[in-house]
């Protein structure tokens, strides 16, 4: 071995080492980078499953594709932070939801544009009436086969989550939502107004049991949503029905109601007299029963008060009867002629002969024919 | 020692990773997943959660909503047994009961085919059924004749009998009659008619109106005269007492009859004259022959 060789062999070793240190601190520095981006992939990873829960809606956390919590506890409502793994260990399904769903049925009113409805709405101003009604136009059916307007909406919450949630589809995509269920109650409205407009007459539904009419709606709609098991309750008493004649038939059915309001004053009125007859007639009685009382009391102390003058006189008149009797005369008649109104003495003739007196006793004669009088 | 622990953990996370994913699967809550081996199904999986499955080609899967579906058929023309004619339509929620029976029926397990097939069977069931009453059966006032719900019975058992025959897959949730009507023409006929029963209501208010309230003043009338019937004859029997009472004391005018008349006769004479009397006196007679006994006193003309 020579010394360029020895050289050679005592320097080859330092550039193996100087080299296996570059790749040591080339390997070291990216496994430092490795680790820090491993612990900020962790990091960003923990940071994504950070989420909120938007207002108008609620969130469903799927673990595994199970929904996690139990009821109600389920739904998670917006105004605080929730942390989800990441997916595909959770999925967070964000739900459009309100505390109180409504629903309006699809099949009992005509058809009306979105400007129609607006002003319908707002102004009560109905869109123009054909002579018919075409299929597009709806109506229900009532029991006497008549045709009528009814709209049902209803007002309901959720009560089961799990099964308004997840059982009903809207459609062919996977999406969760309460859009399935929602149209499970309004076919349940749609049906409850066609059934029981079925066994309904039209002037019970319009006037004379409107309020009948909708409970029994509103029953029909809670047997549907609990035998349909829709996992809903309808708020009670917010199922509001409106139901109107057909728009062809509304002067008409308008002449009815004023021919009845007329019926009902016509019998309010007789009523009202027929009060006061029987008031006057009952006050009428009441006068002629006193009175007689009052005769029956006026005659008895009459005929007392008699007995006992007739007592006191009878020794009198039996001492001087003519005496007594002219006296007696002459004393009720200067009564009687202080009371009467005129009094005429008929003088006598020279003869002795009375003065013959001509009265007309007839009643009093007729007024002659005037402009007046006709 | 330190590095070699962490790049073995990093390696078992990853590869833990491509076993879960090549081995496992999850499923969602409402799904059911048909697990084929070697393209045959052999297992239904309907929990939520994740599972182990062979790798493809072993194993593969095949998803399915297990979700109610609904929908609704067209509003159709049907003929009713009493000849009339009734447009209909039915809402139907359905859902894969059976997913392996469903699969091979139709192409890729497509819920869009089975509702059109679905849709095929409603037709003729609801054809068949509703063609079976008459208009009587769908709207009556007497609950014992309405026969609404029955014949949403019959619709749902005839196409559930359908499915079953050929094994779908399929099962009925609920069905219901979301709509029925009558043909445009005919409504127009129910209009005039509906016109012609609201003339004759009117008709019947006016006429009503005015015999009731005859009625009741007739009756209030009659019921009046017989109370001032009533009260006359009280008044009768009141003063027929009276004279009964009063006749208690008659037998003391016994002891002198004529004093007793004579007291009478003057007590009528008292009663009959009022201001509004006119009395003509002979002269001759008292007290006013007084003035004849005077030698010169008033004579006629005295008023």
């Amino acid at each position: 071995m020579s010394d360029h060789d020895h050289l050679d062999d005592t320097h080859a070793p330092e550039t193996q080492d100087s080299g296996s240190q570059a790749l040591s601190e080339a390997l070291h520095s990216s496994f430092v980078i490795v680790q820090v981006a491993m612990v900020a992939l962790v990091f960003i990873i923990l940071g994504l499953g950070v989420f909120r829960v938007h207002p108008g809606e609620k969130a469903v956390v799927l673990h595994f594709g199970r929904p996690l919590g139990e009821g109600r506890e389920m739904l998670k409502s917006p105004g605080s932070l929730y942390w989800s793994y990441p997916y595909p260990i959770d999925e967070v399904v964000r739900i459009p939801i309100a505390e109180i769903q409504q629903v309006t049925s699809s099949v009992g009113w005509y058809a009306m544009t979105h400007q129609e409805e607006v002003a319908f709405d707002s102004l009560g101003v109905e869109p123009p009436a054909a002579g018919s009604l075409n299929p597009r136009d709806g109506y229900v059916f009532t029991a006497d086969r008549n045709i009528i307007h009814t709209r049902a909406t209803v007002s309901y919450h959720i009560e089961d989550p799990l099964t308004a949630i997840f059982h009903f589809a809207s459609g062919t995509n996977q999406e969760f939502n309460l859009a399935g269920v929602s149209n499970a109650v309004q076919n349940a409205a749609n049906n409850a107004l066609v059934s029981t407009a079925a066994r309904y007459n039209v002037d019970d539904i319009l006037t004379r049991d409107p309020a009948g009419f909708q409970a029994a709606v509103e029953r029909r709609i809670n047997e549907l949503v609990e035998s349909e098991q829709l996992g809903v309750v309808i708020d009670p008493g917010q199922c509001q029905v409106r139901s109107e004649a057909p728009r062809q038939l509304k002067d008409i059915f308008a002449e009815v109601t004023k021919a009845r309001q007329k019926r009902e004053t016509l019998i309010s009125d007789a009523l009202g007299q027929q009060k006061r007859i029987l008031s006057e007639a009952g006050a009428n009685a009441s006068s002629i029963t006193n009175a007689a009382e009052s005769a029956r009391v006026r005659y008895v102390t009459a005929i007392e008060s008699d007995a006992e003058a007739f007592t006191k006189l009878l020794p009198q008149y039996e001492t001087n009867p003519k005496l007594f009797c002219e006296l007696e005369l002459t004393k009720t008649m200067s009564v009687v002629l202080t009371n009467v109104g005129e009094k005429k003495i008929l003088p006598t003739r020279a003869g002795g002969k009375s003065v013959e007196l001509r009265l007309m006793l007839n009643n009093e004669p007729p007024q002659p024919k005037s402009a007046a009088n006709p | 020692m330190n590095k070699k622990v962490i790049t073995v953990a990093i390696a078992l996370v990853l590869l833990g990773l491509f076993v879960v994913l090549l081995f496992g699967y999850q499923v969602r809550q409402s799904e059911a997943v048909v697990v084929s081996t070697f393209l045959k199904p052999t297992d239904t999986v309907t929990n939520a959660g994740p599972h182990f499955k062979w790798p493809w080609p072993i194993q593969s899967l095949n998803r399915f909503d297990q979700r109610v579906q609904t929908f609704e058929d067209k509003f159709s023309e049907n003929y009713l047994a009493d000849h009339s004619i009734l447009l209909a339509s039915v809402y139907v929620g359905w859902r894969i009961s059976d997913p392996q029976a469903f699969l091979p029926k139709f192409r890729g397990g497509s819920t869009a085919a089975a509702q059109i097939q679905l849709e095929n069977m409603l037709r003729s069931a609801k054809l068949a059924v509703i063609g079976g009453h008459n208009l009587g059966d769908f709207v009556n006032a007497d609950p014992s004749q309405l026969k609404f719900n029955d014949i949403e019975k019959e619709i749902q058992e005839s196409v559930e009998k359908e499915l079953a025959k050929n094994n779908y897959g399929i099962s009925i949730e609920f069905l219901g009659i979301k709509r029925i009507g009558l043909p445009e023409n005919v409504t127009q006929s129910v209009f005039e008619r509906m016109k012609a029963e609201r003339n004759q209501y009117i008709t019947e208010a006016q006429y009503q109106g005015e015999a009731e309230a005859t009625k009741i003043k007739a009756a209030a009338d009659r019921v009046a005269a017989d109370v001032i019937a009533n009260a006359e004859a009280d008044a009768t029997r009141i003063e027929g007492a009276g004279v009964a009472e009063a006749a208690k004391t008659l037998s003391v005018f016994q002891a002198n009859p004529d004093l007793a008349v004579f007291q009478l006769e003057l007590d009528a004479l008292k009663n009959s004259m009022n201001q509004k009397t006119t009395v003509f006196f002979d002269e001759t007679k008292p007290p006013f022959d007084v003035f004849r006994r005077f030698p010169t006193g008033p004579s006629s003309g005295t008023k």
